[in-house]
């Protein structure tokens, strides 16, 4: 711990309805200290920092700001108070442009005699995005269409604009790739040295460690311990989130490749998508995984949609066991499925209940004589999936929005699983879940694999693409640099070697 | 290429474009669609869907709908005509403005507080100012205040040149206040994303109230245009007030196609004019007026929606 404490949290409770999210949680924060919080999905961080950003008010408990009684109306007035957060699910407004997007809600303070100086206004997002070496945007052009990654950055830039004594990053890491991390890295490394302070949560706990310097764990809403990052170990970290000892180790153990080589499941051929991806080729086997890592803008992410046929190929072919695939619907029908990155906007129907989400897939197979779909059948496949997914939640009526993030990419996954998949695409497949349900999902695609199932596992975790794929493409400037067999150069220094 | 040569180069194509189909209109039309007496009729019939269109677009802008608009329309109108007759211009301009204003002001508090999602609440709405409307006309005591036409002396608003200077007045307000006020971009926040906008710091609540000020505004001056050009309004029940608010929504769904490339309250003037071109030449081409010309424009309208998502997805939501 560095210098005094900026901020206190004694006792403090939350419950919604007759569900506690914090029970008497106690907490601080030094000046120039960088501490993480971490803990399962539902254990009560995203809950624990909305109260300090101003999003909830709690129950009982008190908090004080530099020695001041701090209780925030507003996530305004905790700005006012310079306290910021960038959260995990809140976004941008896709209709402003990315300039109006930084300064939302204060647009005033470049207003005068009530009319808005978008040219003050840009400039100052500039100077933001200058001062922190956050990646270049257009600030006049609209939000709409960005990627995750790039709306990340301005919700980056938004929480930096109020000059925060405080800054709160809620899993934000896990949408960004290798080099976009590393300027998140940098901008902390400095905003600690002008002696700020910050709170990070992510569920990277190697990540958590190197970057943060206490850690605070919690466990069912309650203070699980309080670590000093520079002598925790990963396993002590999952021991206290968990309450049990777990295994270090939840990627693959094998050190070659092992998946039947003469017969490929997919293959494609010089694919091109103008602007995105230029004269791509590989094959996927039965029973491999073959992983895609780049840092951003490489293409990656497009590969899984191109495959998948969203993308419209300018040139190339996509061929699933001879085939050849062209839209989202075929590729469907020849058994192929997508898990996007962006789980809650390309994926789930947010506003509909688990069982419709489990069962869209599956509607054609269930649907009966004369064209009728049977509503038991489609609850009772819903059913033993959430069953056999260990999804929690009421019953399967109710709506996805009120899932936490694992379980979400439960039925996301899992909906998949319960067809007879020949090719799953899984696009950052374990973004915002806890080594819980990752070390899960591993576990899934290692059964799937053995069960002969083709996997194209596109990840910006380097360990996550390291740990679980047979072969490795690696991607650069929206080309297919190297293909990388499972093996003695399978590390991360060769990967960044031929990344950046 | 920077943002400002972009706003030429789409401008150049835009002018070009108009120019092409209006050269090719006068062509079919055998040189009639050019006349300087036809054109000064175009001018004269953009204006009220254009104000109606502007208001509809800080409507939408949110995300709400309001079916009701039309009934206001015919209210605001009847304020304009009856006290305009009586006070003359001050009652034509003052009165409509602020039934106009005062309605619209209403519905968007009633969407903003019972959280009824606006379309099923201002279809209600609309039915409630039809019958109000209704009544006045068949009302022994205000019947003969309705029916009455606004007097000549007080419609040049309707007429050229007014009538243009009152779209350009009305186009810079539009403008501004969509693209340069703390409120117009807090609407556009809200239509993008209320939660976004609530943790951001924005009172949705307020805004939505400010919706309903400024979209009554261009309504009541639409109303205020369209019964000086006209001279009178008619009423009827059955929901048949929205009728009075096809065109416009016609020009505001072209205008939400050409929202890509220009802004829509720019656009809005420019779609009016093409929608209303198309009707003239219709006309002159002496294609039935009512079903068959609005299926040539519901057509047009599909075709003109194809060009303009190509390439993208969600032009219009």
């Amino acid at each position: 711990m560095t210098g005094d404490t900026v901020l206190e949290i004694r006792a403090l409770s939350k419950s919604f309805g007759p569900t506690p999210a914090n029970r008497l949680i106690d907490f601080s924060l030094a000046r120039g200290e960088i501490h993480g919080l971490i803990g399962e999905n539902g254990s009560g961080k995203s809950t624990l920092i909305s109260q300090v950003a101003g999003l909830y008010s709690p129950d009982s408990g008190t908090m004080w700001l530099n020695g001041e009684p701090y209780a925030p109306r507003s996530p305004l007035d905790a700005n006012e108070k310079r306290v910021s957060m960038v959260m995990q699910e809140l976004g941008v407004v896709s209709s402003l442009p990315v300039g109006v997007n930084v300064f939302l809600g204060r647009t005033r303070a470049f207003s005068k005699f009530g009319i808005v100086s978008l040219k003050s206004l840009n400039r100052a997002a500039q100077e933001q995005f200058e001062k922190w070496d956050l990646p270049r945007a257009d600030f006049h052009a609209l939000a709409e269409g960005m990627t995750v990654e790039s709306r990340k950055m301005i919700e980056l830039a938004r929480a930096m604009s109020v000059d925060p004594e405080i800054l709160i990053l809620d899993e934000i890491t896990q949408s960004l790739s290798y080099n976009n991390r590393n300027i998140l890295y940098g901008l902390l490394e400095k905003f600690k040295s002008m002696g700020r302070s910050a709170i990070v949560i992510t569920h990277d706990v190697e990540e958590l460690i190197s970057i943060t310097d206490r850690i605070t764990v919690l466990r069912d809403g309650a203070v699980a311990g309080v670590l000093q990052s520079a002598s925790a170990t990963a396993d002590e970290v999952k021991r206290l989130m968990v309450g049990r000892e777990i295994s270090g180790e939840y990627y693959r153990s094998d050190t070659s490749p092992s998946f039947d080589g003469t017969k490929p499941v997919l293959s494609v051929r010089s694919m091109t998508v103008d602007g995105k991806v230029e004269d791509i080729s590989f094959d996927v086997h039965q029973g491999e995984i073959l992983g895609f890592c780049g840092i951003s803008d490489s293409g990656i992410h497009t590969v899984g949609r191109a495959v998948y046929g969203l993308e419209k190929l300018s040139s190339g072919h996509v061929l699933l066991e001879g085939r050849q695939l062209s839209s989202p619907t075929q590729a469907l029908r020849s058994n192929m499925a997508y898990v996007p990155k962006d789980r809650d906007n390309d994926a789930l129907m947010m506003s509909a209940s688990v069982w419709e989400n489990f069962s869209l897939p599956s509607i054609s197979e269930l649907t009966g004589k004369a064209f009728f779909v049977s509503p038991f059948r489609l609850r009772a496949l819903a059913q033993k999936m959430t069953e056999k997914m260990s999804v929690k939640c009421r019953d399967i009526s109710q709506a996805m929005t009120d899932l936490s993030g694992g379980n979400k990419q439960k039925v996301n996954l899992g909906r998949w699983l319960a067809k007879d998949i020949k090719l799953l695409i899984l696009d950052c497949p374990t973004r915002g879940v806890d080594v819980g349900v990752k070390a899960y999902i591993y576990s899934l695609m290692k059964e799937a694999k053995a069960a002969g199932m083709a996997i194209i596992l596109i990840s910006d975790e380097l360990t996550e693409v390291l740990g679980m794929s047979d072969r490795l493409c690696v991607m650069k400037d929206r080309a297919l640099k190297a293909i990388i067999p499972r093996g003695d150069e399978f590390t991360e220094h060769s990967l960044i070697k031929v990344m950046v | 290429m920077g943002n400002y040569k972009k706003n030429i180069i789409t401008a150049a194509i835009l002018v070009a474009a108009l120019a092409a189909v209006f050269l090719l209109f006068n062509a079919v039309s055998g040189g009639k669609f050019l006349e300087l007496e036809n054109l000064t009729v175009v001018i004269s019939h953009i204006i009220y869907p254009a104000f109606t269109a502007w208001g509809l677009s800080f409507l939408f802008a949110c995300g709400y709908t309001d079916m009701s608009v039309g009934g206001v329309v015919v209210l605001a109108a009847f304020a304009s005509n009856v006290f305009g007759n009586r006070y003359g211009y001050p009652g034509v301009v003052v009165a409509g403005v602020a039934v106009g204003t005062l309605l619209i002001f209403v519905n968007f508090n009633i969407f903003a507080y019972t959280k009824i999602p606006s379309w099923i609440a201002s279809i209600s709405l609309a039915m409630i100012y039809e019958a109000f409307g209704f009544y006045l006309k068949t009302n022994n005591a205000t019947k003969s205040l309705v029916t009455t036409a606004l007097s000549r002396d007080y419609r040049q608003l309707g007429q050229l040149p007014w009538s243009a200077v009152l779209l350009v007045v009305g186009f810079a307000a539009a403008y501004i206040v969509y693209n340069r006020t703390t409120v117009g971009l807090n609407i556009r926040a809200i239509g993008g994303n209320k939660e976004v906008s609530r943790a951001m710091g924005v009172n949705v609540n307020r805004t939505l109230t400010w919706v309903g000020l400024i979209s009554g505004l261009f309504i009541g001056a639409a109303a205020v245009v369209q019964i000086s050009y006209s001279g009178l309004m008619t009423v009827k029940t059955g929901l048949t007030s929205m009728s009075i608010i096809f065109q416009p929504l016609a020009i505001v769904l072209l205008a939400q196609i050409m929202k890509k490339r220009v802004n829509i309250i720019i656009a809005v003037p420019i779609c009016s004019l093409i929608i209303y071109s198309i009707f003239n030449l219709l006309t002159i081409l002496h294609v039935p007026s009512g079903t068959l010309q609005e299926a040539c424009l519901g057509a047009f309208l599909i075709l003109f929606g194809i060009i303009g998502q190509r390439g993208s997805k969600g032009v219009v939501k």
